[in-house]
């Protein structure tokens, strides 16, 4: 059973009981250091990790015609984490003016995938009734942003995109 | 401030267990050899954090648990670092919780009135050695795999029940998915609750009597004839208690000194040594040597002394025996004396015990690999598993199987040089117009691994100057094709029985693969290239 009735005192110095707390705390600290700062490190380090480019190819210059935007469907692998994974998607490509532009195919309001109206000559999205015009703009309807633009280029009459930000 | 803490001490109490556990005066004579409590609880706390770090990039399953080890290892920052903790944190904590059971053994602190102290702490110390148990199965390599593998075995050992145990061991008939998922839950849910719950009541306990005092040689005062030698017991407790420093900070201190060194000793070795990671578990590999972690080392080597029928005597009655001694131990050693020279006889027989684990461990380690250990390129390995999960031989036949629409593969690596099949993995068209190879999208790391691999098929390709390598080095003792001496083994048809890499490996050190070998390693007198174009010659050239 403990005693404590047992009045505390100590019969050592009070200088060398601050010493020992003194040592205590720069030992404690030092591991505490070396073990939460790296533990934070690893678990804060997806904040600074930089994405990988991953130039995705999709489908060849050829048969696009000038100012008519094509669906292109591709199947992206890449790495989840540790796992790889294939996961079909689609670029809007448009050739306009001899610059070569590709949008992101999901409506900037809710993610809805648009479609292009010939006729119309504008994209519409089914869900909210989204407009955007050949160039991006939101003609009518609620999105709140024009098109997300990814990065394209052609390499030897083939065209890759840089999917960025891509569900 | 005051204020504050008053507020505080109303409503929790706290001045009053500051008191208790911080205040309190531990007995004259504790020294160093107490600290080993304080570390093993350091450990368990270590093991805590990198353990559920390690958990944030971990997947229990098959599929993906390598995968994912693998990422923590390469990938996030740190991460390598804190699984090299972890690893070694375990094989400190268990010699951690092994020394400070012997320490109260060999001082006799068991005894009155801390019996139930040492139940939970035997109970406590199997937590530790479960944690090994199902924690090194967790990154499912080679090692991982077959050491639980035996592990599931040697619980079947056990009679009638054998059979059932080793199946709810592995959740059903074969070690594999539902195995690792029980073992990662055991792991990270199971044993941590528990050892919670036996930690509380083991420091409750520590508190409540008070660290046990060291074990005094005078016996006459404590003679168990004398039915009062309790309450002397207690008295000369408090003496020496009185006697004593507070808890804060003359023994926290000593504690503190003793965990910083061995935090570090722990850090030193993990950066030294890492955690390593095997090659993927191979339920068909026949040429791995299954070793276990080192502390179970000594059941290992245990069994080869117990063949046959006698092996349930080795892997349930002696272990089962051990234990319940361990657990006996407070009911049968009992009375006022606790000092080892009082109890001569059983602290000599607890020391023979230890001495035969020792001995058992060091045997264990030494046993010979009985299969050649070959090294493996890694980047194959990874190749040969993507080109199953890429259904490659839906195509292309190798090694007798797979479809006939691509070419057969066998001496691919013969034909193709890498760049040649990079080329054409990235892009089959651009290569071999009208092929109808379809273009995986493979990434960089994959088109790496299956060059690797398909290089690898056939023994790969050996240059003009490999005849003159072998004339040079090796026909001095080796026949070949009619060309040298026949001293040592004749190679002419030595890739019927070995591959190009274990002929490269046997030529770098061939007392690794056969220790019974004449033959030096010729590391100094060859690159590394020459040794891989001579054991690709070799085997081109002895089909």
């Amino acid at each position: 059973m403990t005693d404590t009735s047992q009045k505390v005192h100590d019969p050592e110095n009070p200088q060398r009981r601050s010493f020992l707390i003194g040592l205590i705390a720069a030992m404690g600290g030092l591991i505490s250091f070396i073990l939460g700062g790296s533990g934070i490190f690893y678990f804060l380090s997806p904040a600074w990790r930089g994405k990988k480019e991953d130039w995705v190819e999709v489908g060849p210059v050829e048969g696009i015609q000038e100012g008519t935007p094509i669906k292109l469907d591709y199947v992206k692998r890449k790495m989840d984490g540790w796992n790889v994974i294939e996961s079909p998607s689609s670029v809007w490509v448009i050739l306009q003016k001899g610059e070569w532009v590709a949008y992101d195919p999901h409506c900037t309001h809710l993610g809805c995938p648009y479609r292009w109206d010939s006729a119309k000559q504008a994209f519409l999205c089914p869900c909210h009734g989204g407009v955007f015009s050949k160039d991006g703009k939101v003609v009518s309807g609620p999105p709140p942003k024009p098109l997300v633009r990814f990065p394209v280029k052609i390499t030897g009459g083939t065209i890759y995109v840089l999917p960025e930000g891509a569900a | 401030m005051k204020t504050i803490l008053d507020w505080l001490d109303e409503r929790t109490g706290w001045r009053k267990v500051k008191e208790v556990i911080l205040d309190r005066h531990i007995p004259k004579g504790v020294d160093w050899r107490y600290t080993l409590g304080s570390v093993t609880l350091f450990f368990f706390i270590l093991q805590a954090v990198t353990g559920i770090l390690l958990a944030m990039h971990y997947s229990p399953s098959p599929d993906h648990a390598y995968d994912s080890v693998k990422y923590i290892s390469k990938e996030v920052p740190m991460g390598a670092f804190l699984r090299g903790l972890h690893k070694w944190g375990a094989t400190g904590m268990v010699i951690s919780a092994f020394l400070h059971l012997l320490r109260v053994f060999v001082m006799g602190a068991y005894k009155y009135p801390r019996e139930v102290t040492w139940l939970s702490g035997v109970i406590l110390f199997f937590f530790v050695i479960g944690f090994g148990f199902t924690g090194y199965l967790l990154p499912w390599d080679q090692k991982a795999f077959w050491a639980t593998t035996v592990g599931a075995h040697m619980v079947e050992q056990v009679p009638y029940l054998g059979t059932a145990l080793a199946k709810i061991m592995k959740g059903g008939q074969d070690l594999g998915a539902v195995t690792l998922a029980r073992f990662y839950a055991i792991h990270v849910l199971v044993f941590p609750a528990l050892t919670l719950l036996f930690l509380a009541i083991h420091l409750f306990l520590v508190v409540w009597h008070g660290i046990s005092a060291p074990p005094e040689r005078d016996s006459s005062s404590f003679d168990p004839r004398d039915p009062s030698w309790k309450t002397r017991l207690r008295a000369r407790y408090l003496e020496l208690k009185a006697q004593g420093k507070s808890f804060w900070p003359y023994i926290i201190f000593k504690d503190t000194v003793a965990v910083t060194i061995v935090f570090f000793i722990v850090l030193g070795v993990a950066i030294w040594k890492g955690a390593e990671l095997e090659d993927l578990a191979n339920p068909t590999d026949t040429t791995y040597n299954p070793r276990p972690e080192w502390y179970f080392l000594s059941v290992f080597q245990l069994l080869k002394y117990f063949p046959g029928k006698l092996e349930a005597f080795a892997v349930v009655l002696l272990p089962l025996i051990a234990v319940s001694l361990l657990f006996a131990l407070p009911f049968f050693d009992k009375g006022p004396r606790r000092h080892p020279a009082d109890r001569k006889w059983l602290v000599a027989a607890g020391w023979m015990a230890v001495l035969g684990l020792i001995f058992l461990t060091i045997q264990g380690a030494r046993t010979p690999l009985t299969n050649p250990v070959g090294e493996k390129n890694p980047m194959v390995m990874e190749g040969k598993r993507l080109f199953v999960e890429l259904h490659c031989q839906y195509c292309h036949t190798l090694h007798g199987h797979g479809g006939t629409v691509g070419p057969v593969l066998d001496e691919v690596g013969v034909r193709r040089n890498g760049d040649w099949l990079a080329n054409h993995f990235r892009n089959p068209k651009k290569i071999t117009p009208g092929t109808t190879m379809p273009n995986f999208n493979l990434l960089d790391g994959e088109v790496e691994a299956l060059v690797a691999y398909m290089s690898s098929l056939g023994g790969g390709t050996f240059s003009p100057k490999a005849p003159g390598l072998f004339e040079e080095n090796c026909a001095t003792c080796h026949k070949f094709h009619g060309v040298g001496e026949e001293i040592a083994t004749d190679l002419t048809h030595i890739a019927s029985v070995r591959d190009s890499d274990y002929i490269a490996a046997y030529i770098k050190d061939p007392l690794k693969l056969n220790p019974d070998a004449a033959m030096q390693g010729y590391t100094d007198q060859l690159t590394p290239e020459q040794i891989q174009d001579l054991a690709n010659y070799i085997y081109q050239q002895g089909k």
